[in-house]
C-alpha cells in the first residue's frame, strides 16, 4: 500500500511516499519552485513522489497531513480574542490565507491529486515525534519535540515503544524555546524561519554576558519547563517578534548588512547557552521519568547541532537519533510512517540511515540535456577516474561541484547535491566565499569525513551517533588536527562534520580516502550546491547554472566533468538572484 | 489585429487589478466586522468573566502540562481536531 505524507501552508512544505512502509520518495517543495522555504501546497513534490513510484493519485492507499488545522486555528483565535484590539493587523493579514486554505485541507489534496478518500490528520508534534522514532533503529525510545508551535504545543516530551507513541507532557504557546531563538534571531538581523543557523554559528565568537537579563526573560525549572515572560516578546500578536521592552534592554534591532559587532555576539553566545541549559534539563527530567536510554528528537530546534553534539556528554543519554529533515519538513515523513505502523499497526522494519531520498538522473538524461545545452565537457572512463581525477582537482585548490544520485532530503548537502574543496587550504574559506557563497565571515564551512576516520580528528561520541551522518552534530577537533584542516575549524575549534559511511555513497567515500593520498588528510569541505538565498540544486540545469553563474570551476554531474572557462559564461547569471 | 490584442490584453489586467482593489476593500470591511464585532465582543465578556484564553504569565513548580496522548480511535484521525 502507497501512503503519502504532506507538510505545508506554514514554511518547509515537503511530500514523503511509503510503499509498505519503506520511504520510496521525499522531497521538498522548494527545490522545484526555486524559493526557499516554499509554503505552498507542494504539488511537485507530490508529483515527483508519485512519478517515483510510477503511481498516480487514485492509487494512493492513505494521504496524510502533518497537523490538525481545526486546533491550530483554535490557538490563532484565541490569541486574538487574548490581545483584542493589538491583534488586528494580524488577523487581517492571516485570515484569508486560512479561509482560502489552510481550513481546506481535504479540498484542496482532492481537487489538485484527484484522491478521492478520507484525509488523515495527525497532530503536528505527535508527527515530529514520528518522524524521528519511526525511522529510528530503536524499538523502545524517549522523544523529545521542539519547534516554534504546533497547534498548541511548543515543547513536548513522550515515551515509544514498538509501534507505539505516547506525548507524556507538553509546554504551550506562547512559551516556546524555538520563538525565543527566532525572536533573538530577527533582534539580530537574520530571517526568521531561515537564518537560525547563523546565530548559532555566530554563537561561539561572543560571551554569554547577557544571561541573567536572559534569565529575566525566561524562568526555568529544574525539570526543564520554561516559562517566557511575553511582555519581552510581540509574536503572539504581531508580525515583529521582540517587544519595545526587549529592544530597550538589549538595544535596536540590527539591521541586514549592519556590521556585526560583540554586542551580536554575546547576545548569540548567550541564547545558545540558555538553549542548551534548557535542552539538558529537559533531557535529564526526560530520562528520568522515562529510564531509557535511547534518544529520539525533532522539530527545528532539533537541527541545533551545537547542542545536539554535547547531548551524550550532558545527560544519561546512550544513544541518540535524529533524522536530516528535523524540522516541519520532516514531518511529512512522520505522518506517513504514524498512519502505516502506529494507526495500521504494520510490523517496523526501516531504519533511515542515508537521506538520499529525492530526485535522480540517470546517465542517458544527463548526456541528453549536456547535448542539447551544447555544453562542452569531457567523460570520465569510469568510476575510478572519476574519483582520482575529482580528488585531484580538489587538491589543486578547484571548487568542484558534486551532483550525484538522488538528491538529498532536508536542509543540509551531503553529498548528492555539495560543493567539495580543500580543508587544508587556510585560504579556502576566503576563496569559496568569494567564489560561490558571498556569505557571512563568521560562518564556519563543514568538513565531511570518512566514519572510520572521525574518532581521528574529532573528539566525538562513540560509536559515531548515526545523526552525524546527517550532519547534525557538532564536535571539537582534536588540538593537535586543527592546524591540518584549518578552512573548517570554527573559531572555538569545533567542526559541524558529516561523516560519511561507504555503504551509503562509495564514491563521495572514494574522493574523500583519493584526497587523503595527496594530503594524509581524510577530510574535504562540503558545502550546499546553492547560490546564497537559493535552495540547493535539484536538477542538472539547477546545478550547470549555479556554476556558470558563480566562481566554481568544475562540475562532476554523474560521470561527466564541466569545466567553467570551456563553456560561455555570458549567458548565465545566477548571482543577480542572490538576496540572503 | 497586434493592437486589438493589445487593448484586450490590458483591458483584462486593468479589471484584474480593479478586482483586486474591489477584493481587498470588501475583505477589509468583512474582516473589520468580524474581528471588531465577533473577537471583540468575546474578548470584552471575557474579560469580564476574568476568563483567560492564553496563559501569559504561569505560576507553579513545574511549566510541564500532562497530556498522555497515544493512539486514538480511527475515526479521530480523520477530523481535522
Amino acid at each position: 500500500m502507497y501512503i503519502l505524507g504532506i507538510s505545508c501552508f506554514y514554511h518547509d512544505s515537503a511530500a514523503c511516499l511509503l510503499k509498505d512502509g519503506k520511504i520510496i520518495a521525499a522531497a521538498e517543495e522548494e527545490r522545484f519552485t526555486r524559493r526557499k522555504h516554499d509554503t505552498s501546497f507542494p504539488i511537485n513534490a507530490i508529483n515527483y513522489c508519485l512519478k517515483e513510484a510510477g503511481i498516480t493519485g487514485e492509487q494512493l492507499g492513505r494521504v496524510g497531513f502533518y497537523e490538525k488545522p481545526l486546533l491550530k486555528f483554535e490557538r490563532l483565535l484565541h490569541q486574538h480574542i487574548e490581545m483584542f484590539p493589538k491583534s488586528f493587523p494580524t488577523f487581517y493579514q492571516a485570515l484569508p490565507s486560512w479561509i482560502n486554505e489552510k481550513l481546506r485541507v481535504p479540498s484542496i489534496i482532492k481537487k489538485k491529486m484527484k484522491y478521492k478518500k478520507g484525509i488523515m490528520f495527525v497532530e503536528h508534534h505527535m508527527a515530529h515525534a514520528a518522524s524521528s522514532y519511526l525511522v529510528s533503529p530503536f524499538k523502545k525510545a524517549a522523544i523529545l519535540t521542539v519547534d516554534g508551535v504546533g497547534e498548541w504545543a511548543t515543547t513536548t516530551m513522550g515515551y515509544a515503544k514498538e509501534n507505539d507513541i505516547t506525548i507524556l507532557k507538553q509546554i504551550k504557546f506562547p512559551h516556546s524555546l524555538g520563538l525565543l531563538y527566532s525572536t533573538v534571531t530577527a533582534h539580530l538581523g537574520f530571517s526568521v524561519n531561515n537564518s537560525e543557523y547563523k546565530v548559532m554559528g555566530l554563537s561561539p565568537y561572543g560571551k554569554p554576558t547577557y544571561y541573567e537579563q536572559f534569565k529575566k526573560m525566561m524562568d526555568i525549572k529544574e525539570d526543564g519547563s520554561y516559562s517566557l515572560d511575553m511582555s519581552y516578546f510581540d509574536f503572539h500578536y504581531k508580525n515583529t517578534m521582540p517587544s519595545k521592552k526587549f529592544i530597550k534592554e538589549f538595544g535596536p534591532i540590527r539591521k541586514p548588512e549592519e556590521k556585526v559587532t560583540e554586542h551580536h555576539q554575546n547576545m548569540a553566545a548567550t541564547l545558545q547557552k540558555i538553549t542548551e541549559e534548557v535542552i539538558f534539563k529537559m533531557l535529564n527530567h526526560l530520562h528520568e521519568i522515562t529510564k531509557c536510554d535511547n534518544l529520539c528528537m525533532a522539530g527545528g530546534v532539533a537541527l541545533n547541532s551545537v547542542a545536539n553534539g554535547k547531548i551524550l556528554k550532558n545527560t544519561p543519554f546512550k544513544e541518540i537519533y535524529i533524522q536530516p529533515a528535523a524540522g516541519d519538513h520532516g514531518a511529512s515523513i512522520g505522518v506517513a510512517k504514524y498512519i502505516h505502523y502506529t494507526i495500521l499497526g504494520n510490523e517496523r522494519e526501516e531504519t533511515q540511515e542515508t537521506a538520499y531520498l529525492g530526485p535522480g538522473f540517470t546517465t542517458e538524461e544527463i548526456k541528453k540535456f549536456l547535448d542539447e545545452y551544447k555544453i562542452n565537457y569531457t567523460s570520465f572512463k569510469n568510476d575510478e577516474e572519476l574519483v582520482k581525477k575529482t580528488a585531484e582537482l580538489i587538491y589543486k585548490d578547484n571548487v568542484v561541484g558534486w551532483f550525484q544520485g538522488r538528491m538529498e532530503w532536508g536542509p543540509r548537502a551531503l553529498g548528492s547535491r555539495s560543493i567539495l574543496s580543500n580543508a587544508c587550504n587556510p585560504k579556502m574559506q576566503d576563496i569559496l566565499n568569494l567564489k560561490v557563497k558571498h556569505r557571512e565571515k563568521f560562518r564556519p564551512f563543514a568538513p565531511v569525513v570518512p566514519e572510520e576516520d572521525a574518532k581521528g580528528y574529532f573528539e566525538c561520541d562513540e560509536p559515531v551517533p548515526i545523526p552525524t551522518d546527517f550532519m547534525l552534530m557538532v564536535y571539537p577537533i582534536k588540538k593537535d588536527k586543527q592546524k591540518l584542516v584549518p578552512a573548517v575549524t570554527h573559531v572555538d575549534g569545533s567542526g559541524r562534520l558529516q561523516t560519511i559511511r561507504k555503504q551509503h555513497n562509495p564514491l563521495y567515500h572514494g574522493i574523500i580516502k583519493e584526497f587523503e593520498k595527496f594530503t594524509k588528510v581524510p577530510i574535504l569541505i562540503n558545502t550546499s550546491f546553492n547560490v546564497r538565498g537559493e535552495p540547493i540544486v535539484c536538477t542538472p540545469l539547477d546545478a550547470y547554472r549555479c556554476m556558470m553563474g558563480t566562481g566554481i570551476d568544475c562540475l562532476v554531474m554523474d560521470k561527466f566533468l564541466i569545466k567553467r572557462e570551456d563553456n560561455p559564461q555570458h549567458m548565465w547569471d545566477s548571482e543577480k538572484y542572490a538576496k540572503d | 489585429m497586434k493592437n486589438e490584442n493589445l487593448f484586450v490584453k490590458g483591458f483584462k489586467t486593468g479589471f484584474k487589478t480593479f478586482g483586486y482593489k474591489v477584493t481587498n476593500v470588501v475583505n477589509f470591511a468583512l474582516l473589520s466586522v468580524v474581528y471588531f464585532v465577533g473577537v471583540g465582543v468575546t474578548s470584552f465578556t471575557a474579560k469580564l468573566a476574568k476568563k483567560r484564553f492564553l496563559e501569559l504569565k504561569q505560576e507553579g513548580k513545574t511549566y510541564w502540562k500532562e497530556r498522555n496522548l497515544g493512539k486514538q480511535p480511527l475515526e479521530d484521525y480523520y477530523r481535522q481536531f
